[in-house]
């Protein structure tokens, strides 16, 4: 446990060292949700019947966008080399480091998304439930997004692989937080939503730790 | 090996029962089934070589990447073909053809990490770990008629009780979808040769062989 812990601390107190980088994502993903409006007919319905959906696509670009970055200054200075070749576990150390990444990404993005409602005129329901669907659905993105993130370390151009490697893995989360709110537009019980979000979570923070190690392990040498 | 696969196509058509349109699930069922079969081969091939770092492993693993995406293109285009007259449209959103179209780009996301690396080594072990990842997506294939009711139809040969299908439709349908499975096998055997005695071909071994070819 404390492996994890002075991951995450370590992770935080880089990335708070260096804000301009922590807020990017952010302000991309807002500027990518308000794109929306203005390419839209201004019909006020149809911006509330699809913004949530715009909200999870921009979520997910947003997380997309950050992740390039997560390895790659630790690479660079020769801070994963060691980590590799570190006595503690290199998987408990990983998931510090890639959950300390989703509290200044994805969890902050969903503490913005109801602003972003708001101004979408989403009714206040649909709001609590966008909220707790990228709650769930975020840490799974970064989870699985780092696999990507890690596989790709090595390479100068990595980016847009990360993208074609990770978005086809990212389709299950969006179906199912996108899915919900339909669901409540029409109406209906998010429940079965929310157990298969929890689910995808639940098997993205046991497995995808260890997948992101054995990528590292597989690329660097 | 291929005589499999032609005794299947020219077979299939003598029994067809109902309209013409009915006759491409020869081509369909056996794509769609290989798709997901050659994903599984993938990722135990990936799994292999992770594990016993096995050469031979990585070689079949990345010579089955271009094949599974042929396979699953195919079953995506001959679903359309059927979809236009029976459904009344080339595509719908629904959860088998999306799942089905997400395995598309999973193959070409393999394809794409393997080429990426300029060492072959570190490529290959990349490749492997995604093929592993990316088995999750198979089971959510294969299982979403039966999750989400589905516009698709669901299992109809391995359905309970038996078959649901008249044996005569039937026996061409396993037939193609041996044959495919030939086919497949062959097309595997080729790319591989052709792989492995590309990364060989710096051994002595691989010299030997080419200049005993060139010499007949």
């Amino acid at each position: 446990m404390s492996t994890f812990k002075i991951y995450f601390a370590r992770e935080w107190q880089l990335m708070f060292r260096n804000t301009g980088a922590l807020i990017q994502p952010l302000v991309f993903f807002i500027i990518i949700a308000l794109l929306f409006p203005f390419s839209l007919p201004a019909e006020s319905n149809l911006l509330q019947q699809i913004g949530g959906g715009i909200i999870w696509v921009s979520a997910v670009l947003a997380t997309l966008l950050s992740l390039e970055s997560m390895f790659h200054a630790d690479y660079q200075d020769g801070t994963l080399e060691q980590t590799l070749i570190h006595h503690r576990s290199l998987t408990l150390a990983m998931l510090g480091k890639v959950m300390a990444h989703w509290t200044a990404t994805g969890l902050v993005l969903s503490l913005i998304s109801p602003v972003l409602c708001v101004t979408f005129n989403i009714p206040a329901d649909q709001i609590w439930v966008l909220f707790v669907g990228l709650l769930l659905g975020t840490p799974s993105l970064t989870l699985i997004g780092a696999i990507g993130a890690a596989l790709t370390v090595t390479l100068r151009r990595g980016g847009v692989l990360i993208a074609v490697i990770i978005l086809p893995l990212y389709i299950p989360v969006l179906i199912f937080g996108a899915g919900m709110l339909t669901q409540s537009y029409q109406g209906l019980e998010v429940t079965s939503q929310i157990y298969a979000l929890a689910a995808i979570f639940a098997m993205s923070l046991t497995l995808a730790p260890l997948a992101i190690s054995a990528s590292l392990r597989a690329t660097i040498k | 090996m291929i005589s499999g696969a032609y005794l299947g196509l020219f077979q299939a058509p003598a029994d067809y029962q109902q309209g013409d349109s009915f006759r491409i699930i020869y081509v369909h069922v056996p794509a769609a089934w290989l798709s997901l079969m050659v994903y599984v081969i993938m990722a135990v091939a990936a799994a292999i070589g992770m594990i016993w770092r096995m050469k031979m492993a990585f070689v079949v693993a990345i010579c089955s990447a271009p094949l599974g995406a042929v396979f699953t293109a195919l079953a995506l285009i001959t679903g359309a073909i059927w979809g236009k007259p029976i459904w009344g449209t080339w595509w719908t959103w629904d959860a088998r053809l999306t799942s089905e179209l997400i395995l598309f780009f999973l193959y070409f996301g393999v394809m794409a990490t393997y080429h990426a690396f300029d060492d072959r080594k570190t490529a290959e072990k990349a490749m492997a770990m995604l093929c592993i990842v990316g088995v999750v997506i198979v089971p959510i294939i294969h299982y979403s008629v039966e999750w989400w009711s589905s516009l698709h139809q669901g299992a109809t040969i391995f359905a309970e009780g038996g078959p649901r299908m008249p044996a005569d439709m039937l026996t061409p349908l396993l037939l193609m979808i041996g044959g495919f499975m030939f086919f497949y096998g062959y097309a595997l055997f080729i790319t591989c040769q052709t792989m492995v005695l590309k990364n060989e071909r710096k051994s002595r071994w691989v010299r030997e062989v080419i200049s005993r070819n060139h010499s007949r």
